[in-house]
């Protein structure tokens, strides 16, 4: 059974307006691949290519080693779990999940013994003659996970299932839809803006933006190598500098921050920078620790303005000194015990970070994710390093 | 309710507003029914019998109808045509709900709907006399059908049953389809994707999950085509002929060319009880109730 995914140079208009750039992609059969990015970046418009409900208006989808051209929604290989579910509010439990068996001739015995079997997979065992109005969120969740597996996908497709859910229920559902796919084998190929929901449960996520997809990789690598500034922003939390290159040895990168000093962050090899380019250094807010005045390295002096304390940990809001720019720091639970007289507002503290855990990436002049706002934000509108202005 | 209005307007004219409400159900509706109930139990008698020794209630009016063999037969075949025109009606409007509801873009629906609505500003007797016109023997209809060679000579559309069917559909067809057309509209899309992507083809996608959510509207949209069907009367007048006769047209020779208005009250009320009798039937065999179809 191959559950792999194949868009082949696949592009989406609508009118004037591109909703999918020229697309190549591969999924694996039997791979967790997420879709991430904010809304309207197009990851719904490829979920729908690969269900068939949108034909591309260039390029081709295949599934397994069938070009899907041709083939209807109703003949895919492929079931999709909807944003609101579409549950059929006027079947029982065992009447919607049975649907799909219903619609290729299943005897009525067979179709029982599926749905049941299914029910058991999703925990939901009795609940079969019950009505739809008559669960509760988790249980219908449930019910359209089974009701999608019941016709035997080779690729299962998720719209942001989780997103009507709250915070307890999703994150139960993450680790429970992470089991049933392992259980399967099934290719699910899952849409989301959340981040958590993307790194914690994929084998692999295509970041979006755009109608563009930013960068295809796994969890951790995302997380630790962004390969654009989009993706260095839009996964996890990352304070942003801007910079020029001074020199560059081998993945080391020394930077000049304008009032803010020398300072250095490793670039990956193929990310192309020359002396004097402009640079964006991105600092992880956990990876900011205080630092006394004999350590080595670089240096970042702040004052406080905001101590959050989130349990685990502290989140400070602090303003650069030298440039007044913003800069978030995470510090853990001991750091800031020990710390803990000092983390007052207005409390001046200097931090500093091991350049190995810094990325630098090429300024293209691209618009860049205002982290207040959540919105992306123009080029003109952003601080300049040599300029010293702030929007 | 009283509580209410007086909330809004005060006590007065909360007061004056039922009143008037009041005035309009009991002088307007309930008495004149009445009047007509009272009349169809009494014989139909002279002026100076009236009130005399052979004045008196009786079910000789309703009895009639099961002594009068051609009058028991139109009476049903009315019923039955009525049935005919209902699922005509349905045929035609679904199809047409479902491009208003679901495939149209706003734009093309409100056309469609602007287009559907025009010919109702004329009126009735107007537009079935048009429909006469095209289905004449030497009419245009078969002039089109004879060009086109579907035919080899013209065929009598106004002998039979054909015209007055016709006719009727093109002149309760608003009552179907926005009714169903409200019904579809409130199904969820996702729904109907749903149900392709699990693989149903359009026949099963209608019949097992859209036609099951407009059910409501269905019921309301053929209650409505069938008693306005079976109490027509310009329709098959114009466009039917003697073999094609409605209840509703012996129910009129009753009362101004027979001048019997106790027999022809009774008909009438025969004519309610049946239909209401036909329809809450029909209701409880597709299990909806008034509450759903007063939605």
């Amino acid at each position: 059974m191959d559950g792999s995914v194949r868009l082949d140079e696949v592009v989406m208009r609508f009118g004037d307006f591109t909703a999918i750039e020229k697309t190549t992609l591969e999924i694996g059969s039997g791979e967790f691949f997420s879709f991430l990015g904010p809304s309207g970046c197009g990851k719904t418009t490829l979920l729908n290519m690969i269900s068939g409900f949108l034909t591309p208006t260039e390029g081709r989808v295949w599934i397994g080693d069938e070009a899907m051209g041709k083939v209807s929604v109703n003949r895919r290989p492929t079931a999709m779990i909807f944003q609101n579910l579409a549950l059929f509010p006027l079947m029982t439990v065992f009447e919607n999940i049975e649907f799909g068996l219903e619609v290729r001739g299943v005897d009525k015995r067979t179709r029982r013994e599926a749905s049941e079997k299914l029910l058991a997979l999703v925990a939901l065992e009795g609940s079969g003659p019950k009505q739809i109005g008559e669960l509760s969120g988790g249980q219908k969740q449930r019910v359209a996970i089974a009701r999608a597996l019941a016709v035997e996908p080779r690729v299962l497709l998720l719209d942001e299932p989780l997103s009507a859910l709250d915070l307890k229920l999703r994150q139960h559902m993450r680790a429970e839809l992470k089991a049933i796919q392992r259980k399967t084998g099934i290719t699910f190929i899952y849409i989301t803006h959340d981040q958590g929901e993307a790194l914690t449960m994929s084998d692999r996520v295509a970041v979006m933006s755009a109608g563009r997809i930013q960068q295809v990789a796994d969890p951790m690598t995302l997380y630790r190598s962004p390969a654009t500034g989009f993706v260095a922003a839009f996964v996890g939390e990352n304070n942003r500098l801007e910079t020029r290159v001074i020199e560059r040895e081998g993945q080391r990168v020394r930077l000049d921050a304008g009032n803010l000093g020398e300072l250095a962050g490793m670039a990956g090899e193929t990310v192309i920078l020359g002396n004097g380019d402009r640079a964006a250094l991105f600092l992880r807010p956990e990876h900011l620790k205080p630092i006394g005045e004999g350590d080595a390295g670089p240096r970042l002096s702040a004052t406080i303005e905001a101590v959050h304390f989130e349990g685990a940990w502290v989140m400070l809001e602090t303003r650069l000194e030298a440039s007044g720019e913003k800069l978030r720091v995470q510090l853990g639970h001991e750091v800031s015990r020990q710390y803990a007289d000092s983390l007052d507002i207005g409390q001046r503290m200097t931090f500093g970070y091991d350049p190995a855990d810094a990325v630098v990436l090429p300024d293209d002049g691209s618009p860049v994710l205002d982290e207040d706002t959540g919105e992306m934000v123009e080029t003109e509108q952003r601080a300049m390093p040599d300029g010293g202005s702030h929007a | 309710m009283l509580r209410q209005l007086q909330a809004r307007f005060g006590g007065p004219l909360a007061m004056a507003i039922l009143g008037l409400l009041g005035i309009w159900l009991i002088l307007l509706v309930t008495l004149p029914q009445l009047q007509m109930i009272d009349y169809s139990f009494r014989p139909n008698l002279l002026p100076d019998q009236r009130g005399g020794p052979e004045d008196g209630w009786t079910l000789g009016n309703y009895a009639t109808l099961l002594n009068n063999e051609i009058h028991r037969v139109i009476f049903f075949k009315t019923l039955w045509s009525s049935v005919l025109v209902t699922l005509l009606t349905l045929a035609v409007s679904y199809p047409l709900a479902w491009y208003l509801a679901k495939v149209a873009t706003p734009r093309q629906a409100a056309l469609c709907i602007l287009l559907l609505i025009i010919p109702f500003w004329i009126n009735e007797i107007l537009r079935t006399y048009a429909w006469f016109i095209i289905l004449a023997f030497r009419g245009p209809l078969n002039e089109v059908l004879m060009m086109l060679g579907l035919i080899e000579r013209p065929i009598r559309f106004l002998s039979g049953d054909a015209g007055v069917m016709v006719g009727m559909v093109y002149a309760y067809i608003l009552f179907m389809v926005f009714p169903v057309y409200n019904a579809i509209e409130s199904l969820d899309d996702n729904q109907v994707r749903a149900a392709r992507d699990l693989g149903a083809g359009t026949i099963r996608t209608h019949r097992r999950i859209v036609i099951p959510h407009a059910k409501p509207g269905i019921a309301t949209g053929c209650i409505m085509t069938f008693m306005l069907a079976a109490g027509s009367y310009a329709v098959p007048a114009l466009l039917g002929s003697p073999g094609s006769r409605w209840f509703t047209q012996i129910i009129y020779n009753w009362f101004f060319e027979g001048g019997n208005w106790n027999q022809g009250a009774a008909y009438a009320f025969l004519l309610l009880v049946l239909c209401i009798g036909f329809m809450s039937l029909v209701m409880r065999f597709f299990k909806v109730g008034l509450g759903d179809i007063a939605k």
